[in-house]
């Protein structure tokens, strides 16, 4: 049924650009989709649900499309105005050769059970699915473990030169890329306009730390700082920006000297204890908070600052929700005297299954996918923040997601979190130990335990 | 003795039950009644446990594609892990505070339940609403409640001034467990006083008559008539949310993520965070497999009460 | 714990009533009726100082959004199919398996007791991966057999179990006598034991029904698209990457909860008084 290896391999039309690397003509995106019984509303084309179960038996396809290569894709699912199955569907009509079947996984908010599917899938090492979408972090993991290609053939220097420089790091392991940026996110500040009085907007921790005060003091928040303490993943990612903004690291280049003991590091953990209990800025339930419970009392009015993702902003415009609208502006993380700033990087990304057997097809559809058409209408229909850099410089971006474009410069600055394959277990350790830290107080000895816990798992 | 009060006039003692069959020939297979039970767990929960059990004697870890046969290897250093053992004292504390409690409130619900009083039927009604509520709001909601800044219980507190300052309940390694089993005991308290309270509703109403005759009161009646017949009911009871409360997932997962410094990790979490985040499938099976022998030992107690108590019951 | 006989028809006893059923009301339905006033309020009530019960200002944009954009219908749908389903089954297999255990000599039915009762020992989330691939290899992902497989081996042992404890106490010469006529083993099970065992059935036929409508993790995993999506999978589909639409879920939540209960206000009326006025008499 394959028929990877006469399908004509010249790179025609990629992406809804029709094969420019210019992503202006987006005119030429189909549109016959919006007509769809309830388009955007989450819900998947029903064919897609038929398609899926075929493609996971492995065995014979209706017989549909017969000359088309069928292959399959999983991702988790992400929806705006549009949804993903109804991107999948756009490239679908848009050429002739490959027909894509769309495996929706539950969404980013269950991000571990995502996982957990992809990796049993990926397990099997039977070709299915042939593309998936993958957490930043696990990009590694599954390099390491060999399920996934390796694209440098396909995608060489123009990876490193069109991407966020964070993003190409972060997909490359071993020398080898092997994943392709779909969209990214990261760590920022956000801070309230009316607060910031005649002090300019925080450059450094401790030019934040004097304004929340301040503002705490005056009485025009009950919050000076809120961030995210709770013993889960989005604590690491605090914790990276942090420790990278005062010139330390979790994990040396080579991905196995741990410097989680250094004086730099332990003193920005420090710091994130004293927001605690020093200055106070912080209330202790910063410990068991992760997104959303810190997110409420800010767009509540209740705090001078927030370090959280990029989907507070709209969130924080929309009046249903937010007390603070139109009060609200974003900016690069403060950093420590001397360091630089930097803010965690999330986002998704596209992976080839290695044991793809329509290797052609699979990588037709990753184009697609990840051309400069298709990240710009991901952004204007789904929110879904470009990787490509020069997406955000488009008019039709601006025009639509106004806010997104302002962002740039604190995408420029994001870093990836530790890069080794053994990330899932590196990552339990530290939010174990820091947490600990956190709520007990003896940072340098939980630092230190973690330490060498993290060098017995990178090390072996 | 019978507790079937609608077989109306057919309320006789019944003679034992298995003398019956001792002494005589069953003429049809019990057997095949139980077979479509059988074929359904089967099906199911056979060929995962067996696996679970034949991965755990592996070193079987996705990331680094090791997948060799080890032995005891990963039991032993279970029983030297430390973050296993701490993870398995707050699972049983966890269990026997929360199925303690839902126990001795669902016994009380079900008395006062069994009663009748004007407006009882919306009681029962509301009593249920905690259970019926779809678990991934309730666990979501108990995060809103006793959210240390924001959350309603300690608004309540401070206006009732009861508390000087915020709790911060979910923050602090003193309390993050005790409000979970508060969430728990609220959720599935009313599993129990359902089961209890069609329990109290079997038991013939000759039989507290004639305790009131006898002079009994209320407490009496309670402790000699009420509670002995209630209790394989009460056992069979306790024992299923035992079982239940000792794989708590949810919750936890969802408020606390086993934080702060661990002090709510239990083992489903820690399993689970073993098994799909680490993706260390050999050990995280041998983890599961203690838990599975865990609640073995818990069902094995609970199972020789309800034996003893049916048997008693039948004398 | 005074409960009862002693008080009888005086005073104090209503007053001990009051205060226990209004003390059972605010404890179980307080939340209940937050979770209600939120979904009339526009979400940024949630956080202001000083909470309200009572909307304002009252919006009904929460259930016209769950309904008209979100598709909920279709997952309460998806849902009452699904646990309708399982309920039936785990009453049907789980009666016949409680019979003969009933019937069995003691020894031998403890043992079988606990092989059905191992099924609930073993962690569910470490079953979920296994069942994955199994399902997937039958080509059963994103189906309600699926579900309904699943739901009911889960709900079996408990339904087993429970009814066992009551079969174990009707008499048995009320089997003896239908032997005599002439009936079978089914018949005498449907004919004489499950008329007699009605309260007991509707208990542990609710409690499987509310198991398998809140159950999350197989749901989450098995199905992958609205057409079999259950409930609380559709909750947290409302999730948009983090942001947490507090007034859908609450509006949601109420939407699925006060129909189960009007049910259990339903039935609880129709059979479980009607069925023992013999036993509790006042």
């Amino acid at each position: 049924m394959s028929k990877s290896d006469d399908m004509p391999r010249g790179a025609a039309e990629r992406g809804p650009g029709a094969g420019s690397d210019s992503p202006g003509k987006m005119e030429a995106v189909p549109h016959d989709l919006t007509s769809r019984p309830r388009a955007g509303s989450g819900r998947r084309a029903f064919l897609g649900g038929v398609a899926l179960g075929a493609a996971a038996l492995g065995a014979a396809r209706p017989a549909r499309a017969a000359d088309r290569t069928e292959i399959s894709f999983a991702s988790a699912k992400f929806f705006g105005k549009e949804t993903v199955a109804q991107v999948v569907e756009m490239y679908n009509s848009s050429q002739g050769r490959v027909h894509v079947s769309y495996d929706e996984l539950p969404p980013p908010s269950d991000s571990t059970a995502v996982h957990q599917l992809l990796v049993q899938q990926l397990a099997r090492r039977n070709g299915s699915p042939d593309v998936f979408t993958q957490d930043v972090i696990w990009i590694a993991e599954f390099a390491g473990a060999g399920w996934a290609l390796a694209l440098d053939d396909e995608f060489g220097a123009e990876v490193r030169k069109d991407y966020f420089p964070g993003v190409g790091a972060a997909c490359t392991w071993g020398g080898k890329l092997t994943a392709l940026p779909w969209f990214i996110d990261s760590g920022m500040l956000y801070y309230r306009t009316d607060l910031l009085g005649a002090a300019k907007v925080p450059e450094t921790w401790e030019e934040l730390v004097k304004i929340a005060e301040a503002a705490q003091k005056s009485g025009g928040a009950r919050f000076g700082f809120l961030w995210q303490g709770k013993q889960a993943e989005v604590l690491v990612c605090d914790l990276v920006s942090f420790i990278t903004g005062n010139g330390g690291a979790i994990l040396g280049p080579d991905g196995k000297t741990v410097l989680l003991d250094e004086e730099k590091t332990v003193a920005a953990v420090e710091f994130m204890r004293d927001t605690i209990t020093g200055t106070k800025i912080s209330p202790q339930d910063v410990l068991s908070w992760d997104e959303e419970p810190s997110r409420r009392p800010f767009t509540g009015g209740q705090a001078a600052f927030l370090r959280n993702w990029s989907y507070v902003y709209t969130i924080a415009q929309d009046p249903k929700v937010s007390s603070v609208v139109g009060k609200v502006g974003v900016a690069p993380l403060p950093h420590f005297a001397g360091g630089q700033s930097s803010a965690c990087l999330g986002g998704y990304q596209y992976g080839v299954n290695a044991s793809t057997k329509k290797r052609e097809a699979a990588l037709d559809f990753v184009h697609w996918m990840s051309s400069p058409a298709t990240q710009l209408h991901f952004a204007t229909e789904l929110g879904l923040a470009p990787t490509r850099a020069a997406v955000f410089d488009e008019p039709a971006l601006a025009k639509s997601q106004p806010f997104m474009q302002t962002l740039k410069p604190v995408f420029v600055g994001a870093t990836p979190r530790p890069v080794t394959p053994k990330y899932a277990q590196v990552t339990l350790v530290l939010q174990s130990a820091v947490s600990r830290a956190l709520a007990e107080g003896n940072v340098k000895q939980a630092l230190s335990g973690a330490k060498e816990r993290i060098a017995t798992i990178v090390g072996s | 003795m019978s507790r079937v009060a609608a077989a109306g006039g057919a309320i006789t003692r019944a003679p034992p039950a298995f003398a019956i069959i001792r002494t005589r020939r069953i003429d049809w297979p019990p057997l095949l009644l139980l077979l479509p039970t059988a074929i359904s767990l089967g099906s199911v929960c056979v060929y995962p446990i067996l696996g679970g059990l034949w991965l755990s004697l592996h070193n079987t870890m996705l990331a680094t594609r090791e997948n060799r046969f080890v032995g005891w290897l990963n039991y032993r250093t279970l029983a030297a892990d430390p973050d296993f053992w701490s993870a398995w004292r707050h699972t049983l504390e966890f269990t026997a505070v929360s199925t303690l409690a839902e126990t001795v409130i669902g016994l009380g619900m079900a008395l006062l339940l069994v009663e009748w009083f004007h407006g009882r039927g919306l009681v029962r009604a509301a009593m249920l609403i905690p259970w019926a509520m779809p678990t991934v709001v309730t666990s979501k909601m108990f995060g809103w409640l006793f959210d240390g800044q924001n959350g309603l219980v300690n608004w309540m507190l401070r206006s009732l001034h009861l508390i000087g300052g915020n709790i911060d309940w979910y923050g602090s390694p003193n309390t993050a467990l005790g409000t979970i089993v508060i969430a728990d005991v609220w959720k599935t308290t009313p599993f129990m006083a359902l089961l209890l309270l069609a329990g109290l509703q079997t038991i013939p109403g000759s039989l507290l008559e004639a305790a009131r005759i006898d002079g009994a009161g209320a407490w009496q009646a309670f402790w000699r008539v009420r509670l002995p017949m209630l209790t394989p009911i009460l056992l069979i009871a306790a024992m299923f949310r035992a079982l239940d409360a000792f794989r708590i997932f949810d919750l936890v997962y969802v408020l606390t993520g086993g934080g702060p410094a661990d002090s709510t990790e239990v083992l489903s979490t820690l399993t689970y965070k073993t098994l799909f985040s680490a993706l260390e499938f050999g050990y995280g099976s041998a983890l599961a497999t203690a838990m599975f022998a865990t609640e073995a030992a818990i069902a094995l107690c609970f199972g020789i009460l309800i034996a003893q108590s049916l048997r008693r019951q039948e004398r | 714990m005074v409960a009862g006989l002693g008080l009888r028809r005086s005073g104090r006893r209503n007053a001990f009533f009051f205060a226990g059923a209004a003390a059972i009301v605010l404890w179980s339905a307080g939340p209940f009726l937050w979770q209600l006033s939120t979904s009339f309020q526009l979400d940024r009530a949630l956080v202001s100082p000083t909470p309200s019960l009572i909307p304002h200002p009252f919006i009904l944009q929460h259930y016209l959004n769950i309904f008209s954009v979100k598709h909920f219908q279709f997952y309460v749908l998806n849902s009452c199919i699904v646990a309708a389903a399982t309920t039936l089954l785990c009453l049907g297999l789980g009666a016949a398996a409680a019979y003969a255990l009933a019937r069995l000599k003691l020894r031998r039915r403890f043992g079988l007791l606990g092989l059905i009762l191992s099924v609930s020992m073993f962690p569910q989330i470490a079953i979920v991966g296994p069942l994955y691939l199994l399902a997937s290899s039958l080509g059963l992902l994103d189906t309600y057999l699926v579900l309904v497989i699943i739901y009911l081996a889960l709900g079996l042992p408990l339904v087993i179990w429970v009814l066992f404890g009551y079969f174990q106490t009707i008499p048995e010469e009320l089997d003896e006598a239908a032997r005599i006529d002439g009936a079978g083993p089914l018949r005498i099970l449907l004919l004489v034991i499950v008329p007699l065992s009605v309260p007991c059935l509707v208990t542990t036929g609710l409690i499987a029904f509310i198991a398998a409508w809140n159950e999350f993790m197989f749901a989450l995993a098995m199905t992958s698209t609205i057409a079999h999506q259950t409930v609380p999978v559709g909750i947290a589909n409302f999730t948009n990457l983090y942001y947490v639409p507090w007034g859908d879920i609450a509006a949601a939540s109420v939407v699925v909860t006060l129909p189960l209960v009007l049910l259990v206000l339903f039935f609880q009326r129709r059979i479980i008084e009607g069925l023992t006025q013999g036993a509790v008499k006042e």
